[in-house]
C-alpha cells in the first residue's frame, strides 16, 4: 500500500473520516494526519512518514492502550508531532473596539441596549469628579436610558458583557427634543471606579483646552470605528436635520467637517472634535458617506456643566 | 451689508421648507464665503427653488446624503 492509502486508512481510524470496509474511529487527541519526513529528536529522516497531529504529545505508557498512536500504518512508519488544538484565527480586533482598562478617549463604549459608540473625551462635572463624555444616543439611548443605567466599554457591538465589561453608570445626558430645535446630542457616564480613566486621547495625547470651529480649521479625531482621521471644518452655524431610530430631529449651530476618504463612520459617535493644537472644538455626533456633524463643544459644555480634562 | 449669518438666518426657514433641503449653513467653497444648502440629492426643482446668491451673497448647493446619528 502507498503513503496516500495508508493515510486514508490512518484518516478513518484515527480521525473518524469514512472508508469503505473499514469501521471509523476516533482518536481525540489527533487534530490532523499529513505526509512528511520523520523528526527524530529534530534530525529530519530520509524516510517518508505519515505525520499525526496531536494536540499533546505523551510517552505511550501514559496513555490508555486506545489512545496510542500506533508504531506504523499500513507498513508506513508514523511520526507524532504536537501542534496543539488548531483554531481558525479571529482577526484581532484594534485596540479602538477592545476593553481597555484605564480605559482611554477613542475606545468602544455605550449603553447597554445601544449598539457601540466612542469614549470622547474625559471631562470633570459640577461636583468635580472626572466623566466619560459622548452622545444621549450613545450612552442614554435616545433618551430611553436612565440615569445609574450601565454603560459597557467596550459597547455591546464590541463584545462587552452586563457585568464583566460595565465601566460605569449614565451620570447625565441632555434630552434629545423632537418638537423643538437641539443643539448638542450629549451625555456623560460616571466609572464605578476613577483608576478605570485615563485622559489621554489614543493616538493623539492630553487635550488642551477649548477653541472654537472655524471655516477652513485642520481638525482630527480618535474613534471607535475609522480610527485617527484628519478634516477640514467646510461648514458653521448650520441647521440641519438628523436622522435617529424614531426619525428626525432639528439641530441649530452645528458644524460640519469633510475629509478624504471619510472623517467618520457608524459607531463613530462622540468622538472629541480636536483642533492642531489639540483644543477641543466639537462632539461627533452624526453624519453621512458625504459629511460629518458635530455639536461645539462650547454648547456641550454649557448644557452638561463640565470641562475637559 | 448684513453679515452673511443674518441672511442666512432671515432665509433659513424658507430653504429648509424646499423639498429635499435637509440643511443651512455658512461654509467656504472654492476660498469664498457662501451660504450653503445641504440637500439629500440633486434634482431638476432644486435649481428653480434656490436662488443663486441671497442679498449678495452667493449660495451654494452641498449634496449631504442622509446624515443619521452616528451610533
Amino acid at each position: 500500500m502507498d503513503v496516500k492509502g495508508a493515510k486514508a486508512v490512518g484518516e478513518c481510524c484515527l480521525l473518524g473520516l469514512e472508508l469503505p470496509g473499514m469501521t471509523p474511529a476516533v482518536n481525540p487527541n489527533v487534530v490532523g494526519l499529513g505526509i512528511g519526513r520523520k523528526v527524530t529528536r529534530g534530525i529530519v529522516a530520509e524516510s517518508i512518514a505519515l505525520r499525526v497531529f496531536v494536540k499533546k504529545k505523551s510517552h505511550p505508557l501514559l496513555l490508555r492502550p486506545e489512545e496510542v498512536i500506533p508504531q506504523e500504518i499500513e507498513g508506513v512508519p508514523t511520526d507524532v508531532h504536537e501542534t496543539g488544538e488548531v483554531r481558525i484565527r479571529w482577526p484581532f480586533p484594534p485596540v479602538f473596539q477592545r476593553r481597555l482598562r484605564p480605559a482611554r478617549p477613542g475606545v468602544s463604549v455605550g449603553h447597554y441596549a445601544v449598539s457601540a459608540g466612542t469614549f470622547g473625551l474625559v471631562v470633570r462635572g459640577r461636583e468635580g469628579r472626572n466623566l466619560i463624555l459622548s452622545n444621549n444616543h450613545v450612552l442614554a439611548n435616545e433618551n430611553r436610558g436612565a440615569v445609574g443605567d450601565p454603560i459597557l466599554q467596550p459597547g455591546d457591538w464590541d463584545g462587552g458583557k452586563r457585568g464583566r465589561d460595565e465601566i460605569g453608570a449614565l451620570q447625565d445626558f441632555v434630552p434629545l427634543a423632537a418638537d423643538a430645535t437641539n443643539t448638542v446630542d450629549a451625555a456623560v457616564a460616571e466609572p464605578y471606579d476613577a483608576r478605570d480613566l485615563s485622559p489621554d486621547v489614543i493616538g493623539i495625547g492630553r487635550v488642551h483646552g477649548v477653541a472654537e470651529a472655524a471655516l477652513g480649521m485642520a481638525v482630527t479625531k480618535a474613534g471607535r470605528t475609522t480610527r485617527i482621521t484628519q478634516g477640514q471644518v467646510t461648514d458653521v452655524d448650520v441647521t440641519l436635520k438628523v436622522g435617529y431610530t424614531d426619525g428626525f430631529r432639528v439641530f441649530t449651530d452645528q458644524f460640519l467637517i469633510q475629509g478624504r476618504g471619510g472623517f467618520s463612520g457608524a459607531g463613530d459617535s462622540g468622538s472629541a472634535i480636536l483642533d492642531g493644537e489639540h483644543r477641543v472644538v466639537g462632539l461627533l455626533f452624526g453624519g453621512s458617506p458625504f459629511v460629518t456633524v458635530a455639536n461645539r463643544f462650547a454648547n456641550v459644555a454649557s448644557a452638561l456643566q463640565v470641562t475637559p480634562v | 451689508m448684513p453679515s452673511i449669518g443674518e441672511v442666512k438666518r432671515r432665509h433659513e426657514a424658507k430653504l429648509l421648507g424646499v423639498k429635499g433641503v435637509v440643511g443651512v449653513g455658512v461654509g467656504l467653497r472654492d476660498g469664498r464665503e457662501c451660504i450653503t444648502v445641504l440637500v439629500r440629492e440633486r434634482h431638476p426643482a432644486l435649481q428653480r427653488e434656490i436662488p443663486a446668491d441671497l442679498e449678495g451673497y452667493p449660495t451654494y448647493v452641498e449634496v449631504v446624503g442622509d446624515v443619521r446619528a452616528r451610533r
